[in-house]
């Protein structure tokens, strides 16, 4: 009988599949002994569903790219390492050898042992990461499955869950998934917008759906409204191919927007710019027609090699990346190194207590002064060839920018001297991504031409949330109350002092939360090129006016459920 | 063979990340090497027998190496310990 059901739309696309419905700790198995005989088939099946799941978990590292990419990579590199586990390997092989339990069951078996372990830890982080056991337990159970039926993976099917973590999605997907329902979760989580980035459709926040769906049910979910249909009828299905055609008639104008201003409903012009740190960016920057490069990164300059890269060098990639852009300005940022990055140029302590709190962005330029000058004299030679602007990554104080100001005055005039060509004016930027640098901003927002705001730290900062550690997934986010009076003033001090202002943190580029922004007053996005036409679509859809006016409601939020509410009624196409 | 007191200093302990850089490390080396805390001894080439050591941070562990390789093992090991392995922030 027909049923339907509403959650949280958290990634758009509509999908008809049958329900796969995974219970919490889904390896519920009956325990099962097989005769002496089947050992060695047992023991080959298990091998088989190792080898399946390495597969997959390979072809998967190749295919990420975008936000998250390094993150959601380090878990897959994790997870890879534990299928190739001694202990485990040679636990399971024991329980199907002298146990002869099935390989279904020796897994539990195994998976229940560890549990027992973590579960006596002390440390709540070590203890959570049972989690890590139970995505890789689960795998492979899966690919045992999938042998046994004969069937290819999931394919077609939607996964009715009570949550799913990053690391699962891109596996999921590649496995053939269609859609994912959960119990919990929300449209904002970092799974959330990694479904967005791959496409898939999910739906979250359905408490009782692993109640309500059965295993098999036809089901017609849609990731936009959040509706999912159970043994759906004809109008459903109708409905469903409809949302069909019009996602792909979506991606086509996607493409069409490509030669599109980014203006909003009551006719503002929105500036996109690009985050890009390659060739292959800046050409597809350029394509997409964003309004320049709003950060370039010039890490990649300096990481994976032993020796520094010289002014030439240097001023070979900068120069391209202006010539690249023809006439569009560049923003390029100084080399924001600290010991959270892996260098081999024995340019960061390694020793350092607290590398977040430590020597890194603008503050290890100043102290390795060669290094400093050799970058801005490259930068400054490469102004010569059309609009560049310098970014300052990591800034606390008005006197770091003093500092950097003076150099940048003194080689200039070298450079003329020695008779380079370059721009009258070089245009000198900070990025705000300290508190301190937001909230002492008016007494130092004379000595900049322009501001960048990196939410990835400020958030970080602003609410003491590690964003590398999992522990405090719930804790980092940029919807807390703190981080958008912060961002809402910085916005409001740039303009009053008609100071540009951007954003190039990951908040800037994921469209759901483009209302709330241009909210706040942004008007300048710097975003991965992969993600622009996307953000430029939603623009598109915004009434700035209107929503300039729903600021004062916005700014009363006391809570993340409040500002997400916000947001949920904001959405365009919602 | 050769062994060493280690200090677990890296601020999140041996969780998974970091359990993954020691196993990559010592996938490079043949001698047998294990760690030995709170009077459980696994084996280190073990990404979950190293978990299962639950060391925390300020945890002390012994680490044991034998083999034809083990001084540059016990080398890198202690190497890495003292980098906090490579921990972001």
């Amino acid at each position: 009988m027909r049923q339907e059901f509403k959650g949280l739309g958290a990634s758009r696309g509509s999908a008809l599949g049958r329900a796969r419905v995974r219970l919490p700790h889904a390896l519920e198995v009956a325990e099962e002994h097989i005769p002496e005989s089947q050992v060695e088939a047992e023991r080959a099946r298990l091998q088989r569903a190792i080898d399946t799941v390495r597969t997959e978990m390979h072809a998967l590292r190749q295919r990420l790219h975008g936000a998250l990419a390094h993150e959601i990579g380090e878990f897959l590199d994790l997870h890879a390492l534990l299928l190739d586990d001694p202990e485990l390997l040679q636990g399971l092989d024991t329980l199907i050898r002298t146990g002869r339990y099935t390989a279904d069951y020796a897994l539990r078996l195994q998976r229940d042992r560890i549990a027992a372990v973590f579960a006596g830890m002390d440390d709540p982080y070590l203890r959570s990461r049972i989690d890590d056991i139970d995505q890789v337990v689960g795998r492979i159970h899966a690919a045992l499955h999938s042998r046994e039926n004969g069937a290819s993976g999931v394919a077609g099917e939607i996964l009715i869950t009570d949550n799913v973590a990053p690391a699962e999605l891109a596996q999921l997907q590649a496995q053939g998934v269609v859609a994912i329902v959960t119990a919990a979760g929300s449209t904002l989580s970092h799974s959330a917008i990694l479904a967005r980035s791959l496409h898939l459709p999910l739906v979250v926040g359905m408490p009782g759906v692993l109640l309500r769906v059965n295993d098999g049910d036809a089901l017609v979910v849609d990731g936009g409204s959040g509706l999912v249909v159970v043994e759906p009828g004809p109008q459903d299905l109708r409905a469903h191919r409809g949302r069909e055609r019009e996602y792909i008639r979506e991606r086509k104008e996607l493409h069409r927007l490509r030669r599109e201003p980014t203006r909003t409903v009551d006719g503002i012009d929105i500036n996109l710019y690009a985050n890009a740190e390659s060739r292959e960016d800046v050409a597809e920057a350029h394509a997409l027609g964003a309004t320049g490069i709003g950060l370039y990164r010039t890490e990649f300059l300096f990481l994976q090699r032993a020796e520094l890269p010289d002014e030439e060098e240097q001023f070979r990639a900068y120069r391209d990346v202006v010539l690249g852009m023809s006439g569009r300005p560049v923003t390029i940022r100084t080399l924001d190194l600290g010991a959270d990055k892996a260098d081999r140029t024995g340019l960061v302590l390694r020793d350092e207590p607290n590398p977040a709190l430590g020597l890194r962005g603008v503050r290890l330029s100043l102290a390795r002064s060669a290094l400093l000058e050799t970058q801005l004299r490259a930068l400054l030679r490469a102004s010569g060839y059309g609009p560049l602007r310098i970014l300052v990554p990591m800034v606390t104080s008005r006197e770091e920018i003093r500092e950097v100001r003076s150099q940048m005055k003194r080689i200039a005039r070298e450079l003329r001297t020695q008779g380079h060509e370059i721009a009258d004016h070089v245009p000198l930027g900070a990025m705000i991504e300290v508190p301190a640098a937001a909230i002492a901003l008016p007494g130092f927002i004379g000595s900049i031409d322009f501001l960048s705001i990196g939410t990835n730290d400020l958030v970080q900062y602003l609410l003491a949330a590690d964003r590398n550690n999992e522990a405090l997934s719930d804790l980092y986010t940029p919807l807390h109350p703190a981080v958008l009076r912060l961002l809402r003033d910085v916005i409001r001090l740039a303009h009053a002092r008609r100071k540009p202002v951007a954003m190039c943190g990951e908040m800037a580029g994921d469209a759901l939360y483009a209302p709330l922004l241009l909210a706040l007053g942004l008007t300048e996005f710097s975003l991965h090129p992969g993600t622009l036409l996307e953000l430029r679509r939603v623009i598109r859809e915004c009434d700035l006016t209107a929503l300039r006016g729903r600021l004062p409601l916005l700014m009363r939020a006391r809570d993340r459920a409040g500002i997400e509410a916000w947001i949920e009624s904001h959405r365009p196409n919602a | 063979m050769i062994e060493r007191e280690l200090t677990v200093s890296n601020r999140l302990g041996l969780h998974a990340r970091a359990t993954a850089k020691l196993v990559q490390l010592l996938s490079a080396y043949r001698s047998t090497t294990t760690l030995t805390a709170k009077g459980r001894e696994v084996n280190a080439k073990s990404i979950m027998g190293v978990m299962l050591l639950a060391a925390g941070q300020g945890t002390q562990v012994k680490l044991r190496c034998e083999g034809e390789d083990e001084a540059a093992t016990v080398e890198a090991v202690c190497a890495l310990f003292e980098r906090r392995f490579d921990e972001d922030s």
